[in-house]
């Protein structure tokens, strides 16, 4: 699966391909919302790690605009829906994910991101 | 039955090569067999996750097919672990693991790369995965990915690898009794016998006469002390200090602390957890 839990972990790792490697960039991709359950200490505990501008600027491009800017420092139960159905019930089935500093392209199938580099890609 | 002795292997030719035939393509043919005798987590690793904060995220590096991926059972959705498989069909299996309806995170990818944000994780797993590895530089490496996956100031990693010390229940025997203890190891065949009912029917000579068929996997079957050795070697490589966190250290010093280093049913486990000052 590819949800933005799993995005905004995932860096090009390309040979040579240290800097501006991240967030992978999606393209041409077939969205499905499955319903997980939510777990608000999950959030709450996961949230120091997310790279907020990365996910929320994959989350507009995905046409999900209900994030603030800025990760708010109090949070209620509204905003915390709305991470949770972000990270965790948008999945990414089809599509490809593109570095934006090598261009290296990670396709998805089957909602699995093939992370793997022909031999001369690694570094 | 008593314990059959494994053929040793020889490991030839480029290491790469030789992993892809005699362990990526067999757990692609056999994934659906191997994965049906694959379910029962071992303790150990159960209380390890169990063990975890909420809200962590980890790195299940190897994954197979993904049984450790729906832990802890009583707080489900309270950590998320990422299942890394080189093995498609193996991760087609895992991404529903534990239940037809969940849907686990998982991703195809080597365990001698890092395809993720530097020290992202809060923990990493590695069972039953560094031992088909095929020299012990790669072993290495892959101990190397697994501490730069986790974070400097707390990750917590644990690692399982089939010894060559096998218990009385095993099937497999390592070293014949007359055979002198190694230190680094031994490269050993494992036979698998695919289950006939799951067999594909080809054109295979071996099928017409009934028999069923045998694939055969490289491990390299760990000698005592030398898992917690490699752990060592690669925290050294990365600069790591190599005892507990001391009130007199300086500032910006990064270590590497070995919890628990035990043997448990014909297996080899490491526990580290990594500190910072
Ligand atoms: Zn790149």
């Amino acid at each position: 699966m590819v949800r933005l839990l799993t995005h905004n972990l995932l860096a090009c790792h390309a040979k040579d391909c240290n800097t501006n490697n991240f967030p992978l960039q999606f393209k041409d991709v077939q969205l499905e919302i499955r319903e997980a359950d939510f777990n608000p200490e999950f959030l709450k505990g996961f949230m120091p790690k997310i790279d907020w501008k990365a996910l929320v600027d994959t989350a507009r491009q995905l046409g999900d605009t209900s994030l603030p800017l800025e990760q708010p420092e109090m949070v209620d139960d509204e905003f915390l829906k709305n991470l949770h159905h972000i990270l965790l019930e948008i999945h990414v089935e089809e599509g490809s994910m593109t570095c934006p500093n090598c261009g290296h392209v990670y396709p998805i199938s089957n909602g699995i991101p093939n992370m793997l580099l022909a031999e001369h890609e690694i570094g | 039955m008593p314990p059959r002795a494994l053929e040793v292997a020889k490991v030839e030719g480029r290491p790469e090569t030789y992993e892809d035939q005699n362990v990526h393509a067999v757990y692609d043919e056999i994934a659906a067999h191997f994965s049906s005798t694959r379910y029962k987590p071992w303790p150990i690793i159960a209380k390890f996750i169990s063990s975890l904060t909420t809200g962590w995220v980890g790195l299940d590096s190897g994954t197979g097919n993904g049984k450790y991926l729906p832990l802890p059972l009583d707080r489900p959705g309270g950590i998320w672990t990422i299942g890394l498989d080189r093995s498609r069909n193996l991760l087609e299996i895992a991404r529903t693991a534990g239940s037809f309806s969940a849907s686990r995170e998982v991703v195809w990818g080597n365990v001698l790369d890092n395809p993720w944000r530097p020290g992202i994780f809060d923990y990493a797993i590695s069972i039953a995965t560094i031992h088909h590895l095929a020299t012990h530089e790669r072993r290495r490496l892959a101990v190397k990915r697994l501490i730069q996956s986790i974070s400097p100031s707390h990750g917590r990693a644990l690692i399982y690898v089939w010894a060559i010390e096998q218990d009385e229940l095993s099937k497999r025997k390592v070293v014949s009794d007359n055979e002198t203890p190694s230190f680094t190891g031994k490269d050993v065949i494992v036979p698998w016998v695919l289950s006939k009912n799951l067999q594909v029917p080809s054109n295979n000579s071996s099928d017409k006469n009934g028999e069923p068929q045998v694939y055969h996997r490289y491990y390299h079957m760990f000698a005592q002390g030398e898992l917690s050795r490699l752990v060592i070697e690669a925290a050294e490589e990365l600069g790591l200090q190599l005892e507990h966190k001391r009130r007199d250290e300086g500032q910006n010093v990064r270590g590497v602390e070995i919890v628990q280093d035990g043997w448990e049913r014909s297996n080899y486990y490491v526990e580290l957890r990594l500190w910072q000052t």
